[in-house]
């Protein structure tokens, strides 16, 4: 395991996307600054300059590619056999793209707090009272924390894709297809139902894509409780078993996958 | 040092690999050899545990499965293509799995790629790769070696220097199993032959004992070849057809002139052949074909 984990972070440390990405967030984080608005410093504070989207966007491009780039570069046969079993193999890559998914958040609330310091939006103190009546700085280190696991889900739905079909361009697109599309397809299902009075929101508000809503639920709790229809708590456990759910199936997939 | 005992793979519920039996000990370089399809590639995936199969396999007296590699801490190999990532340089992709970084040091001279070492994998040519890819597999001084076409893309030079470093790990004591359609390179390293067709095992001899299949065949034609063959037939002689005639073994040469000769069939030609290589692997390929043929119609 030792071995599979050390092989993982290696690559990964000498991938470019992995230390242009992080450039690319502060870009992403000043431009939310200044299209946002002067005024919504609080709510800029509380979501780290938007990065949580950004983030999701840069871990399905570096995600996807995780088992992907094995096939494409013939490494899979190698990294197998060198591999004490085919879980390690399967859980190093899982570790590492974790503790990245971890690092962007951190670097996240860095920009942030360096972010704060600029002229980009009106000065508002880290002690202001924001939502649930709670400080700013509580706010932002709760949305960050409740992303992580926004994000956990998204790179398990990475995983499985990525396990499930072979070719890199394939995995990104299907992956931001159904990532995206599904958010979106959820909401309008969720919405329809609630239109049409059907008796299916009951089952369909427990769909994988609405746990997506966790991190911009605890921001606006009123208007995505209206979409999701369920409360943050609800959410949260929901992606937490979601995201084992679909870790452990797509291990499944890995591990009965012909090489 | 690898045993393989009986093992049967399938695909879905077509079997590729049929009850195969093999010992390779140390020192000794083994040559895996058989048409396109024939299984080589497959008995090699699962010696390194990478599919599912009946039987048992061991390395160093430890069992190997599908999901239990740890028996192949030592052992190294190149299968199907090398495995290299482009955004990494030479020395990165052995650093990757490298334990000892003298013995990496010394393989990259060993393999003459000082040169290009230290440049970024995606501009490295086939055979740059090709080297990379059997550096990864010589990588941590292994027991065992599995080189699947290991010569692929290389240029003479190279693959001199190859055999070579191959001989030379045997004398150490590695051991290696090698699959190669350059039946004439893989000739002039092995010292034992496994010939495989249609996932089966044909052959399995040192390679002394294989060559003396060279000289036990004589080359037969008559005016009548029909009538021969039906004659051979008839009275259960070995012999396999050629284009122009038969081959038949040298110790039923009496036998078959003196048939011929009751029956008034006229000898055209009887010579002694010298097989190579290549030609007593596709004679016996030919034979299997015939029983299989045989077994069909009857």
């Amino acid at each position: 395991m030792a071995a599979s984990l050390y092989q993982e972070f290696y690559k990964l440390a000498h991938r470019k996307v992995i230390w242009i990405a992080p450039i690319i967030l502060l870009g992403l984080m000043v431009l939310a600054g200044y299209t946002v608005g002067y005024g919504e410093s609080k709510l800029l504070t509380a979501l780290s300059y938007d990065s949580h989207d950004w983030i999701m966007f840069i871990l399905v491009i570096v995600g996807a590619t995780f088992f992907s780039m094995e096939f494409q570069n013939n490494a899979i046969l190698t990294l197998l056999y060198k591999a004490s079993s085919k879980l390690y193999v399967y859980l190093s890559k899982l570790i590492v793209l974790l503790v990245y998914n971890l690092f962007l958040h951190g670097l996240a609330l860095i920009l942030t707090v360096v972010l704060r310091w600029l002229p980009l939006n009106k000065p508002v103190a880290w002690t202001t009272l924001y939502q649930y009546h709670q400080p700013l700085w509580e706010n932002m280190l709760k949305a960050s924390a409740l992303d992580l696991i926004t994000t956990t889900l998204v790179i398990s739905i990475i995983f499985l894709l990525s396990c499930l079909i072979n070719n890199n361009a394939v995995v990104v697109s299907v992956t931001f297809l159904l990532i995206f599309m599904g958010q979106f397809l959820s909401s309008s299902i969720l919405l329809a139902g609630n239109l049409f009075s059907l008796n299916l929101l009951p089952l369909v508000k427990w769909n994988p894509f609405n746990m997506l809503n966790l991190t911009a639920q605890y921001v606006n709790y009123i208007t995505y409780h209206a979409t999701s229809h369920l409360e943050t708590g609800q959410l949260l456990n929901g992606a937490l078993l979601y995201a084992i759910g679909f870790f452990i199936l797509g291990y499944l997939v890995f591990r009965k996958k012909r090489f | 040092m690898l045993t393989v005992k009986q093992i049967d793979v399938y695909i879905g519920r077509k079997q590729i690999i049929k009850q195969v039996s093999f010992q390779v000990k140390p020192g000794e370089i083994v040559g895996l050899v058989g048409p396109n399809g024939a299984g080589k590639t497959t008995i090699m995936k699962t010696i390194l545990g990478l599919t599912k199969f009946n039987g048992k396999i061991t390395v160093n007296q430890q069992a190997i499965t599908e999901n239990h590699h740890a028996p192949l801490a030592k052992v190294g190999a190149l299968i199907e293509h090398p495995a290299i990532y482009p955004f990494l340089t030479g020395l990165q992709n052995l650093q990757l799995y490298s334990q000892d970084p003298t013995d990496m040091r010394q393989l990259v001279t060993l393999l003459q790629m000082d040169a290009y070492i230290n440049t970024k994998a995606k501009g490295y040519s086939l055979g740059m790769k090709q080297k990379l890819g059997i550096a990864i597999a010589l990588l941590n001084q292994p027991d065992l070696v599995i080189l699947d076409e290991p010569m692929n893309g290389l240029d003479v030079e190279a693959t001199i220097s190859i055999r070579k470093i191959i001989k030379q790990y045997a004398e150490r004591g590695t051991a290696f199993l090698i699959s190669s359609h350059v039946l004439s390179e893989l000739q002039k390293v092995m010292t034992q032959v496994i010939l495989i067709n249609h996932g089966s095992m044909i052959v399995n001899q040192n390679v002394a004992a294989f060559n003396q299949r060279a000289q036990k065949q004589y080359q037969l034609n008559t005016v009548a070849n029909a009538a021969t063959t039906k004659l051979l037939q008839a009275h259960q002689l070995t012999f396999s057809k050629t284009k122009t005639g038969f081959l038949v073994p040298r110790e039923e040469i009496f036998a078959i002139q003196d048939l011929l000769a009751a029956q008034q069939i006229h000898l055209k030609m009887l010579a002694p052949v010298q097989l190579n290589f290549e030609q007593i692997i596709v004679d016996l390929l030919e034979r299997q074909r015939g029983r299989e043929h045989e077994k069909t119609l009857s």
